[in-house]
């Protein structure tokens, strides 16, 4: 997968607030994520998780500090970064053979050039392709003439699971990508998203603030947590490695890590400790 | 009484019937006082009876126009005799200004989506269309008529002074209305700037903004009857304008009704075509 490292140099994020006041929203962050990581981050509502995606994928910029993914400053989002998040992630106009084959048309092929017999020659390979990725993310072939609408969230989901990795992009960045899905769906989607993790060696940054899909995803959990006031801003209260946990490890020792992250992702009403300094944990599996 | 309740389910037999009632009372009403004035005075012009009016529109739809009289041979078909009326060179007159102003609202739809999509563009000209929208296009007309004359050039102008701003307007607010996920979806997808603009946004909003379109083609109508009115020599208005002037409520009224008929077939269409064209798009 190449350098498909992301760097996040003391950034601040500052929202004007009518113009004459400032809500702080991130509060000199600094990470290194490596190649091949499967980082999940978790926080509170509000507390800047999405705030922090849309820095890596370069949707806005850092009002202070910098954010550098593969050693590089971004100025809007490309495909070295592919995107899955929780809503609108495919185009409706489109069937879901078309959302997954969008990619490789709009990078590979010209305008108009289906018109050609060359043209509509690669778009066939791309169809062949997009199907045998349909089918390895769990969808059948019947469903790939469907309309977004016609499929259900956890569908919608795998179609744009397939749609977003039939690019091989080196970072994968899914922004409560399983929030609106039912347990059970939710549940396969884990299974599956780390099973592909695994085969393709890709970076996959995965927001939620359900710890829990945290802890059994990620190989490191990294835990956002506001300041003692609202204008502190949050920053990095746990950066833990979890090396071998699974869906099915022992209960017991998940709990325990979901007790950890939880208890520094508590809002400073509730804990004594002050959450500006990140806490570098390491778990023994 | 269910009449008031949310959850009424009226069948299937009783909507059609309701649904009917107005046009069968506003017709019972007008051939009632029709009768009742003709009874009074039978030369009365302002409410011509059916058989007047069945009359006066067979004359316009079957009979040859001043024009086409001295050509004209008893022996042709109804289509052929259709074809050379007073009616169908009406119809084909303002047919053909109609259809090059909605032709012209497509370039609006264009800058439209620019506007949204690109902030350079947008901050260009989004004030001075929000103001343009609020100009009144008719008072607009003496100045059309002074800047580019009497023919077809000042017609067409005060349809798209009318009609335009508000599809720029509606065009922006759809491209707008697409949720920014997607735009971020098609860059990390590799697609460009105009790749976003055309093959995701413009796509997405295009059933909407035929939606928009067809709503607005009345406006596209009234515009165009109004310029006909005061300066054409041809068309279904100058008809209505000059008959106006002789009293001739038996060719008005067939007239504003095959108007009607017309733009209530090209809505039909429009709307037919778009579902057909978009059977994903499911207004909510």
């Amino acid at each position: 997968m190449g350098n498909a490292t992301i760097r996040v140099e003391n950034v601040h994020v500052d929202y004007p607030i009518d113009g004459h006041s400032v809500r702080k929203v991130l509060n000199g962050i600094d990470l290194e994520i490596g190649s091949g990581e499967f980082v999940s981050i978790v926080g509170q509502t509000g507390c800047g998780k999405s705030t922090l995606l849309r820095l890596i994928l370069a949707e806005e910029p850092p009002t202070r500090g910098q954010v550098l993914v593969a050693g590089r400053a971004r100025s809007q989002p490309d495909r070295f970064c592919g995107y899955v998040p929780q809503r609108y992630s495919l185009f409706p106009d489109k069937t879901v053979l078309q959302n997954v084959t969008f990619g490789l048309e709009v990078t590979e092929l010209r305008p108009f050039s289906r018109l050609r017999p060359d043209g509509r020659r690669h778009l066939r390979e791309f169809q062949v392709e997009a199907l045998r990725y349909l089918r390895h993310t769990g969808l059948a072939e019947a469903d790939a003439r469907k309309y977004p609408y016609q499929l259900s969230g956890g569908m919608q989901q795998r179609v744009a699971i397939a749609q977003a990795l039939i690019l091989k992009p080196p970072i994968l960045l899914m922004d409560e990508a399983f929030s609106a899905l039912d347990p059970a769906t939710r549940s396969g989607m884990q299974r599956l998203i780390k099973e592909l993790w695994r085969e393709s060696g890709t970076t996959i940054v995965f927001v939620t603030h359900n710890t829990r899909e945290a802890v059994c995803l990620g190989s490191r959990v990294i835990a956002l947590a506001k300041g003692h006031s609202a204008e502190q801003g949050s920053s990095v209260a746990l950066d833990l490695s979890i090396p071998n946990i699974e869906f099915d490890s022992d209960e017991e020792e998940i709990r325990a890590l979901i007790r950890r992250v939880e208890t520094a992702t508590l809002p400073p009403i509730c804990t004594s400790q002050p959450v500006s300094k990140p806490v570098a944990v390491h778990a023994v599996s | 009484m269910s009449f008031f309740r949310i959850h009424a389910q009226p069948g299937r037999a009783t909507a059609w019937t309701l649904s009917w009632l107005l046009f069968a009372a506003g017709l019972v009403a007008y051939f009632y006082s029709a009768q009742k004035r003709h009874r009074e005075n039978p030369d009365d012009r302002v409410m011509p009876t059916v058989t007047q009016m069945v009359q006066a529109f067979e004359d316009a739809a079957l009979k040859p126009s001043d024009e086409e009289e001295a050509q004209a041979n008893g022996s042709q078909g109804i289509f052929e005799r259709f074809r050379r009326s007073m009616l169908w060179k009406d119809t084909q007159a303002t047919g053909r200004r109609f259809l090059i102003s909605v032709i012209l609202l497509f370039p609006a739809v264009v800058l439209g989506l620019h506007m949204a999509m690109f902030p350079y563009i947008g901050a260009f000209f989004l004030r001075f269309f929000q103001f343009f929208d609020k100009i009144v296009a008719l008072s607009l007309l003496p100045i059309l008529f002074i800047a580019f004359g009497i023919d077809e050039l000042a017609k067409i102008m005060l349809i798209v002074i009318g009609v335009t701003p508000t599809i720029i307007l509606d065009t922006f607010n759809l491209s707008k209305s697409v949720p920014h996920e997607q735009i971020v979806k098609g860059f990390t997808l590799g697609a460009g700037d105009f790749g976003i603009a055309y093959r995701i946004v413009l796509k997405q909003i295009w059933p909407r903004v035929l939606n928009s379109i067809r709503l607005n083609l009345k406006a596209v109508m009234l515009f165009l009857f109004a310029g006909e009115m005061i300066a054409s020599t041809d068309g279904l208005a100058y008809r209505i304008a000059l008959l106006r002037r002789h009293m001739g409520m038996d060719t008005i009224l067939p007239y504003v009704l095959w108007v009607a008929a017309l733009l209530f077939l090209v809505d039909l269409g429009m709307n037919a075509l778009n579902r057909k064209l978009h059977p994903w798009f499911r207004e909510a």
